[in-house]
């Protein structure tokens, strides 16, 4: 299906964003950032590091389902290339739009 | 000498960075827009655009205009050069071998062919006997486009990323290969110097001082581009190491190439040489409809890539056909081979060797003739990475020595500072200047080309003018206007030039992008238009900085306020 082989990159690309975002707020000072004085108990920073290594193994497999294997591995890694710096701007500059990807500060 | 090795790795990743990071500013940007090569082509030429076309018949259209295709009068004089005695007439030398080779982004083709000289050549190492013809075509009428439709994008921005357009026994190429040494050498020095790599992943402070801040994007944009960085830079050299860097087989190993390429005919049934009996060519387009049968039998139909017809009027004759990449990163392949005088399949190419493989793969990977648009514009921000790693690691050398060398007076910082704006900015003005004295310049101008390459260099040679002439506020620690100002030409030319392809084509983002969609135009205006808008935000951010320095300066110069703030202090 033609809609798929669009679907399948943009879903992978927002994955990638999402396991960054997550991988990112599972550090002190970047959890700060976002959920201001909240602390990041070790349950939930754990949650967050498992969520992230999913969500970049989950982008890996709908990269490899959408390209042929030698394709996927550049658009996979590609992905993680342009995800770091997008999740590190907005950390920078809007911050609060990483409440998105884990709402919950636990105060 | 270094009482770590981590200092030792500093110093490398300093001067190297340094010394050559201009250069690879250069690789970086212009390799940027190469992946776009063609859709600026398509801006930079009205005539050509209209849609990509598919392969055209060689029966009755390409066979005539290979007919009137004769060696270049550049390539004429270069083979000169090597030749003893004059050559005859380049009218009247036979056409050996032709071939076309296209793309899926192409509307108009590119050809060449071979010409048999019969003089003897100077160098007995040197055994290519030919004269060279080319040519770019629009492939639906067979009209042969003039030498001074210039394609900026594939002919002089694409081969400026590899080769600086410097041509002089090679020198281009050497310089950006010591760059793309010098880049490994920087990316591995630099993840050894990093010290919180992981820690520091996302950090990105604008808040802080310059200094610090440019140091985080720098590490950023480094350590998220690293396995572009590595790949890019490795499979640059392994591009070109066959050729120029190790060209072995014509040198060390000519006798074993020689031998290789005599068994290796014999084994494909492909005439190493010419039978010299004439012999009548078949239908071209029998064959190519046969090749293109073959590939859908084996579950991946397409186009051809690549044709190459070699020992041409000769009973040897053959044609190769090769299929067109578009759905893989290799850039051809699955080629089958035809006798030229009877259309009777010789041999079709069995699957790669594993080695093959991973040469197809290396080199697919940089010169991208895929069709996977995501892909592309991920490697342009991949591109772009580079550049802004280069530049951040520009602006920490100046942010982090410029208030010491103000103290001792030295024009270091300076120095580096008006290179590092004519190597950003700089270059962005001079790829626009060209972009504009395109549209400015009459199609039909004579050598419209040779001055749109004067106002390209001009351009820049004026971008370094300026950057040193305004560079005096760094030797006192402030910041160098040029870098704003150059921000604000730049948003004039990018405007310019969008405004200037309205006027001189009618082509305006309303009609490319909505009522006669044609993305190739539309992207380079949109994308010029992106960067006026993020060149008008950093003018703005560079004018409130300067600001502060200024109102910074004359606080400290007020011995009222310095009181008071001593005071405070005390």
């Amino acid at each position: 299906m033609p809609e798929l082989a669009w679907m399948l990159p943009c879903i992978a690309v927002l994955t990638t964003l999402l396991a960054f975002a997550w991988l990112a707020l599972a550090m002190d000072a970047h959890w700060r950032q976002v959920h201001g004085g909240a602390v990041l108990t070790p349950g939930v920073r754990v949650t967050l590091r498992v969520l992230g290594g999913a969500g970049l193994i989950a982008s890996a497999v709908l990269c490899f389902i959408a390209d042929r294997p030698s394709m996927a591995v550049l658009v996979w890694l590609m992905q993680l290339a342009g995800a770091v710096p997008l999740v590190g701007l907005a950390l920078a500059w809007r911050p609060r739009l990483l409440r998105a990807a884990w709402p919950w500060s636990g105060r | 000498m270094f009482p770590s090795f981590r200092h030792a790795m500093t110093w490398l990743h300093t001067w190297f960075g340094l010394s050559l990071g201009y250069v690879l500013m250069v690789c970086f940007f212009f390799g940027a827009l190469s992946v776009f090569d063609r859709e600026i082509d398509r801006w930079a030429l009205p005539d050509t655009r209209f849609a990509a076309q598919p392969a055209p018949s060689y029966d009755t259209l390409l066979k005539p205009v290979f007919e009137r295709l004769k060696p270049h009068p550049d390539d004429i004089k270069a083979t000169q050069d090597r030749v003893i005695g004059a050559l005859p007439d380049p009218d009247t030398l036979p056409m050996d071998a032709l071939y076309y080779y296209r793309t899926h982004r192409d509307p108009v083709l590119r050809i060449g062919a071979e010409f048999g000289i019969p003089n003897k050549l100077k160098s007995a190492s040197d055994e290519h006997a030919h004269a060279h013809g080319w040519a770019t075509i629009d492939p639906r009428t067979g009209a042969v486009l003039s030498e001074s439709q210039f394609k900026i994008g594939s002919e002089f921005f694409y081969p400026m990323h590899y080769s600086l357009n410097w041509q002089w026994k090679n020198i281009g190429y050497w310089i950006v290969a010591l760059a793309a040494l010098s880049m490994l050498v920087a990316l591995i020095s630099g993840v050894v110097m990093h010290r919180k790599i992981f820690r520091e992943f996302f950090t990105f402070r604008p808040w802080k001082t310059a200094q610090r801040s440019s140091l985080d994007l720098h590490n950023m944009a480094g350590v998220a581009g690293l396995p572009f960085h590595f790949f890019f830079a490795i499979t640059g050299l392994v591009i070109f190491a066959g050729w120029l860097y190790f060209p072995v087989s014509t040198t060390l190993l000519k006798p074993l190439h020689d031998h290789h390429e005599v068994l290796e005919a014999a084994h494909t049934g492909l005439a190493h040489e010419p039978a010299g009996v004439p012999a009548p060519m078949a239908s071209v387009d029998a064959m190519v409809l046969e090749a293109k049968r073959r590939w859908a039998a084996r579950d991946m139909p397409g186009d051809v890539g690549f044709l190459y017809v070699n020992h041409l009027g000769d009973r040897n004759g053959y044609v190769s056909i090769f299929r067109a990449g578009n759905d893989q990163v290799a850039l051809t392949g699955q080629g089958v081979h035809f006798e030229a005088s009877s259309g009777r399949v010789i041999r079709e190419d069995p699957p790669p060797s594993a080695v093959m493989r991973v040469n197809e793969f290396l080199t697919g990977l940089h010169l991208q003739h895929f069709r996977h648009w995501l892909l592309r514009w991920l490697y342009v921000l991949g591109g772009l990475l580079g550049c802004v790693c280069i530049a951040t690691g520009f602006i920490f050398f100046v942010e982090k020595r410029k208030a010491q060398h103000a103290r001792i007076s030295s024009q270091g910082s300076r120095i580096v500072d008006a290179l590092a704006v004519t190597a950003v900015t700089g270059m962005v003005i001079a790829a626009l200047t060209m972009l504009v004295s395109n549209r400015l310049f009459p199609a039909d101008m004579v050598g419209k080309d040779y001055w749109q390459k004067v106002v390209f260099w001009g351009g820049w040679a004026l971008a370094f003018v300026h950057a040193a002439l305004r560079s005096a506020p760094v030797a006192h620690a402030r910041i160098n206007p040029a870098w704003r100002e150059q921000c604000w030409v730049l948003v004039a030319l990018a405007v310019a030039a969008v405004m200037l392809n309205w006027l001189t084509t009618g082509d305006h983002l309303l009609k490319t992008v909505f009522t006669d969609t044609y993305w190739p135009v539309a992207g380079v205006d949109l994308s010029l238009l992106a960067s006026a808008v993020l060149a008008v935000a950093v003018a703005r951010l560079l004018a409130r900085r300067e600001r502060a320095q200024c109102r910074a300066g004359s606080d400290a110069r007020q011995p009222g306020v310095l009181a008071t703030a001593e005071a405070g202090h005390a």
